[in-house]
């Protein structure tokens, strides 16, 4: 390839797109889009039926709010009354080309997702727009430390990557110092993984005696499939201990792909792509929209995936809006600041204070000496709530070990109205490592006690 | 050959005039929308076409010349 300037933007028609333009778009896509749900899709056109709303009547977008929600309880009972995918799907099954499922990490029964051929290459389409933002481009070196398995994860951005015309490595079921060293060795510049495997790796390679920083190349991290790809601590130490800028993104298998990318101007958030997505901000109690700036739940309608439309899809996800002027990158999309925040129901009441993992980790990442974590919340005498956070050092820290349970301690109180928290040493490799979504919360307030 | 579900806009989503890269995009569209619709090709012609329609998709959606599903499959 010959030497080219490049625009800063994967699509610089529509990423800079004045509001007003923009609002527009979505309008005629979302008429479009109800339409091909009320006529290809029975149980779209049952949810409208029963809400009385046709889609003559969609024509403005505050006419979206006529739409009744999707939730993913709708969408299992659909599936569990007609398997295997139920009949929200607008086409017949044989002319998909992909299979996937949530990976989940709630504990209830996954949900089955279909792509066509076209499905799939909007799904790589939109890790583009994300990759392209962050600053990755054709002559870089992208290993993915991504198991390439039923879970959607990284799969749209392995073939962004080729789009893309980059080097792609993809580890599949490498262990975690094979593929640190296979970094090292390739000269790979950027590194896909969750927050937390990022972590694991970087840890994993000052085991092997690496110094990343020194002898590897990377310049990029994207991470994704948890909030704390935006936690600011979290972050620094993935930057610290790799040597390069760390970016969030955020998707769900329920659409396929990202909606959400940080640019490299890195204001503190997530832009949404909203020339593919609609993203409403939510009160999740009343349904009422939220103002930019405060907290509410994000309830997405895709215009990508064909096979399985979205729309007003409640995700539980808590996020906050901001202008995109926050931003001086010039992109019109609006921010998520501080990305995916939480999950709504994240919030966990602990003798009256509200807890969110997510700041617990926030704290937590402030120590290097801790490698890693976990919150236990448990039930004494059947009726008090205690919080025990539980660390594990990293090797050579253990001298340490009094002053950061007294600091850790401190400090998770005095975020949390004072409320009391145990902080407990956990032998080294005693807790559980995460190669996908994290679950560090562990809830055992409801569960008997044995005698 | 026009395909079934994509006639040449003279606009794009927007209703804004189309450029002569845009015109070119849908029209390389078109013709390769027919191509991958041809029952008289072996499936080499067919298969390919078909992959190559939907990355021109994207990039004709990206630019808001068009919305609706390919249909191709």
């Amino acid at each position: 390839l010959s030497e080219r300037t490049w625009s800063q933007y994967w699509n610089p028609r529509s990423e800079t797109l004045p509001k007003e333009d923009l609002r527009r778009l979505q309008l005629v896509k979302l008429q479009r889009l109800v339409a091909r749900a009320y006529e290809r899709s029975p149980y779209h056109r049952r949810l409208y039926e029963q809400a009385g709303v046709t889609p003559d009547d969609i024509r403005s977008l505050d006419d979206l709010r006529r739409l009744p929600f999707m939730t993913r309880e709708d969408w299992m009972q659909c599936q569990a009354e007609r398997p295997l995918f139920g009949d929200l799907i607008t086409r017949p099954r044989d002319e998909a080309i992909r299979y996937h499922l949530t990976s989940g990490t709630t504990g209830r029964q996954p949900l089955r997702v279909l792509d066509s051929r076209k499905d799939w290459a909007w799904i790589a389409e939109m890790w583009c727009y994300g990759f392209w933002a962050f600053g990755i481009r054709p002559h870089d070196t992208v290993f993915f430390a991504f198991s390439y398995g039923s879970f959607i994860g990284f799969w749209g951005a392995h073939y962004c990557c080729e789009k893309l015309g980059a080097l792609v490595l993809p580890s599949g079921n490498m262990s975690t110092e094979n593929r640190v060293k296979q970094i090292v060795e390739m000269g790979a510049t950027v590194v896909c993984a969750t927050p937390t495997y990022a972590l694991r790796l970087a840890q994993a390679a000052q085991q092997l005696g690496i110094d990343l920083p020194r002898q590897a190349k990377v310049r990029r991290i994207v991470v994704s499939g948890e909030p704390a790809g935006s936690i600011p601590a979290t972050k620094k130490r993935i930057e610290d201990l790799w040597g390069g800028k760390c970016g969030d993104t955020a998707g769900m298998t329920e659409i396929g792909t990202i909606m959400i990318f940080e640019c490299e101007k890195q204001p503190g958030g997530t832009h949404i792509i909203e020339d593919h997505f609609i993203e409403e901000v939510l009160d999740p109690d009343s349904g009422e929209p939220v103002g930019y700036g405060e907290r509410g739940e994000r309830v997405v309608t895709s215009f990508g995936r064909g096979f399985i439309p979205l729309l007003r899809y409640r995700t539980r996800d808590l996020v906050c809006k901001v202008p995109h002027s926050r931003c001086t990158c010039g992109r019109t999309g609006d921010i998520y600041e501080g990305g995916i925040l939480g999950r709504v129901d994240d919030m966990k009441l602990v003798r009256g204070t509200n807890v969110y993992p997510r700041a617990v980790e926030a704290i937590v990442r402030e120590f290097r000496e801790v490698e890693e974590f976990q919150i236990l919340l448990t039930r004494e005498d059947g009726i008090r709530d205690e919080i025990t956070v539980r660390v594990e050092l990293t090797p050579g820290q253990e001298a340490a070990w009094q002053e950061i349970e007294r600091r850790l301690g401190d400090e998770l109180a005095a975020v949390h109205e004072g409320l009391r928290f145990n902080v407990a040493l956990a032998a080294a490799g005693e807790l559980p490592r995460f190669e996908l979504k994290a679950k560090r919360l562990v809830d055992l307030r409801d569960q008997p006690r044995p005698s | 050959m026009t395909p079934r579900h994509e006639p040449r806009p003279p606009q794009d989503l927007l209703g804004r005039p189309l450029a002569p890269e845009d015109r070119e995009l849908l029209e390389l569209y078109a013709r390769l929308h027919a191509l991958a619709a041809r029952k008289d090709l072996p499936p080499a012609v067919v298969m390919n076409c078909r992959q190559a329609l939907v990355m021109l998709w994207n990039a004709a959606v990206d630019l808001g010349l068009m919305y609706e599903e390919p249909e191709i499959d």
